[in-house]
Order: C-alpha cells, then sequence, then structure tokens
C-alpha cells in the first residue's frame, strides 16, 4: 500500500514537472529551456534539497521509465514517412550518417582514454550522438551507467544546436541534406527540432539520419567498443 | 474511444518491444531490443504488411511526450554529481568537441554525395533534352 501511493506521487510530481517545464520552453523557447533539461535540474534540486533517494523516487518512476522500449520502436513511423527521400538519397545519406557514426563513437572512446576516466563513464559516453533511449540502451549494453549516457546526449544534442550556424557556414555546408544529416546525425532529437524551424526538407532529413544513426550507433558502437578495448 | 485506441496503439509497440527484446536474448546479440523492434516494425510498413494508421496515434503520442519518458532515468544523475564536480567538466567539453566532428564529417560527406548525385542527374537530362531538340 506505501509503495502504491510512493508510486503515484512519484509519477504525478514527475507528469507536473514535465507539463510546467513544457510550459516554460513554450513562454520562452530556446535550446536551454528544453524540457527535459529544465525538468531534470528541477527535480535533482528539489531531490537534493529534500533528501529524496533515488530509488525511492524510481517506485514510481520505473513505470514511466518502461515506456521508453516502446518509444523507440515507434521511431520507425517517422522513419517510414521519409521513404521517398531515403530512396531518392540512399548512398548520400547513409554514407554520412554511417562516417558521423564511426567518427562520432572513435572520437569519444579516443578523448576519454586519454583523459583516463573511469570505464563505466567512457561506455556512457560512445552513444552520446544518438536519442536519449537508445543511448541509454547502448549504454546499458555496454556496461556503461544510463543516467551518464542522458547527460552526454544533452551535451550533444544542445552543444550542437547552439554551435550549428556557425559551423555549418565555417565549412561551406548550405545544401540541405548536407545541413540536415550533419545536425541530426550530431545532435539526434534536439537538432532535429531546430532543423525543422530552418526549414522542412532539412528537418526531415535530420528525422531520417537522427533515426538511421541510432540503428547505426547500437549496432557499430559496441563492435568497435570491442575493437579498440 | 481515442484513449482506447492509444492503448491498443501502444500495446501494439509493446508487443514489437517485446519480440525485439526476445530475439535479442535469444541470439545473444548487442543491439538493443528495441532497435530490434523498430526494424521489424519498418520492414513491416515498408512491405505494407501494416497499415500505419494501425499505431499511428499511439506513436505520435509518444513520441511527441518523449522528454517525459527520459525525466526518470535524467534524473538519475543524481548519484553522479560528484563526478561532474570533478573532471565531468572536462568529459562535457569531449562530448561537444566529438559532437562537432561528426556534424562537419556527416555533413560534408552527405553534400558532396548529394551534389554530385544531383549534377549527373542534370547531366543525363540535358542529354536527353539535347537529343530531342537535335533530332538525333
Amino acid at each position: 500500500m506505501k509503495e502504491f501511493v510512493i508510486a503515484l506521487i512519484a509519477i504525478s510530481f514527475t507528469v507536473f514537472i514535465y507539463m510546467a517545464a513544457k510550459k516554460f520552453n513554450q513562454r520562452f523557447p530556446n535550446p536551454f529551456t528544453l524540457p527535459l533539461l529544465v525538468g531534470t535540474a528541477v527535480m535533482v534540486i528539489f531531490f537534493v534539497a529534500f533528501q529524496i533517494d533515488y530509488d525511492t523516487y524510481m517506485i514510481g518512476g520505473q513505470w514511466i521509465e518502461m515506456l521508453l522500449g516502446p518509444a523507440v520502436v515507434a521511431l520507425a513511423y517517422p522513419l517510414y514517412k521519409q521513404w521517398e527521400m531515403l530512396k531518392t538519397y540512399f548512398v548520400p545519406i547513409m554514407t554520412g550518417v554511417l562516417i558521423g557514426a564511426v567518427i562520432g563513437v572513435v572520437s569519444g572512446l579516443q578523448l576519454a582514454k586519454w583523459l583516463g576516466v573511469e570505464e563505466e563513464v567512457i561506455y556512457s559516453l560512445v552513444p552520446k550522438s544518438v536519442t536519449t533511449p537508445v543511448a541509454m540502451d547502448v549504454a546499458a549494453t555496454l556496461g556503461g551507467a544510463p543516467p551518464l549516457a542522458a547527460i552526454f546526449v544533452m551535451v550533444a544534442g544542445l552543444g550542437g544546436v547552439v554551435l550549428s550556424p556557425y559551423v555549418l557556414r565555417w565549412f561551406k555546408i548550405d545544401h540541405y541534406l548536407g545541413k540536415g544529416i550533419g545536425i541530426g546525425s550530431a545532435s539526434h532529437a534536439i537538432g532535429t527540432a531546430k532543423a525543422l524551424e530552418n526549414g522542412e526538407k532539412e528537418g526531415a532529413a535530420s528525422s531520417v539520419a537522427m533515426t538511421l544513426s541510432a540503428i547505426v550507433v547500437s549496432i557499430i558502437g559496441p563492435m568497435l567498443v570491442f575493437l579498440i578495448y | 474511444m481515442t484513449l482506447i485506441r492509444i492503448c491498443i496503439h501502444i500495446s501494439v509497440l509493446y508487443g514489437f518491444y517485446f519480440i525485439g527484446s526476445w530475439i535479442q536474448q535469444r541470439f545473444d546479440l548487442f543491439i538493443p531490443g528495441s532497435i530490434i523492434g523498430m526494424l521489424l516494425l519498418l520492414v513491416l510498413f515498408a512491405t505494407r504488411l501494416l497499415p500505419t494508421r494501425w499505431i499511428e496515434e499511439g506513436t505520435t503520442l509518444l513520441l511527441r511526450h518523449m522528454p517525459l519518458l527520459f525525466l526518470p532515468v535524467t534524473v538519475g544523475v543524481l548519484n553522479y554529481l560528484d563526478l561532474f564536480a570533478g573532471s565531468g567538466i572536462l568529459l562535457v567539453f569531449i562530448a561537444l568537441f566529438s559532437t562537432l566532428l561528426v556534424m562537419v564529417a556527416s555533413g560534408l560527406t552527405s553534400q558532396w554525395l548529394a551534389v554530385r548525385k544531383e549534377r549527373s542527374q542534370t547531366i543525363k537530362k540535358e542529354h536527353r533534352e539535347q537529343k530531342i531538340t537535335t533530332g538525333m
């Protein structure tokens, strides 16, 4: 009975924070007011302030987390909607995503290795360029920490969005396909939201890149880790 | 009615997730079960064995509120606050630098190949048009 009440409170609290964070983001649209970022920050501060244990919260939190698996499966739908673009530009899209995936995984691994951080942290860094639920799954498979993976995913998403206008201009990436694939491969869903603001075609390219990159990284990520280590 | 439909749609997604996870465990794969489930669903869409409208509403709902689903996990960073007080800041820079590398590499490669493809197509088209106008 006590567990049930805790679960109910935890779930309602999470939904409430999420809705408030969403409202806040609508009022002040900015990559730094993303609901996930604001919501996480508010909840972490709240739990630290009131000394609430994470395990206690997760009695309820796990019920929400359970929906992550189906949410990843659901990504098949947006990918299928871009079927025409995928067919027309299969080679350019696939090559770009593949190269990005390899560079993302290898550079993250190598740099962290030079820094001498512990393995759990390195493995959490590997899938940072893919959408959160997939990144957490990949990190867990490798022996990393899903919460850390989620944080690195946010860094990749936010950083990519904030810096993309400069980087793309600097490297003369001005074709909608180049821009969309670059942003989607590096900054997943957060980047795709930004690409959509820039234009429908760029957004579509980005969402294709984001989904393909999730598939590719989840396959080659572990392979590269075993190869390099 | 809509609520029931959404529940059914999400149950279907769950089904694919379970099948994916089962395949992963059965064959000891390192690809996450969720990705296997997604690929299965994609195949069914592409072969038109499953019309998208069968799961459309539940799918749209889940995708739209994805951040809510991540929240319980991201809050788990609570247990890693010490890390970010120390060398963690450097990790943030690594993640950032690596992200920019990916953006440039993917973007340039895709753009280069796409422009090349478009150019060869317009040349082919021009050839055809020339043949027609010159009557060859």
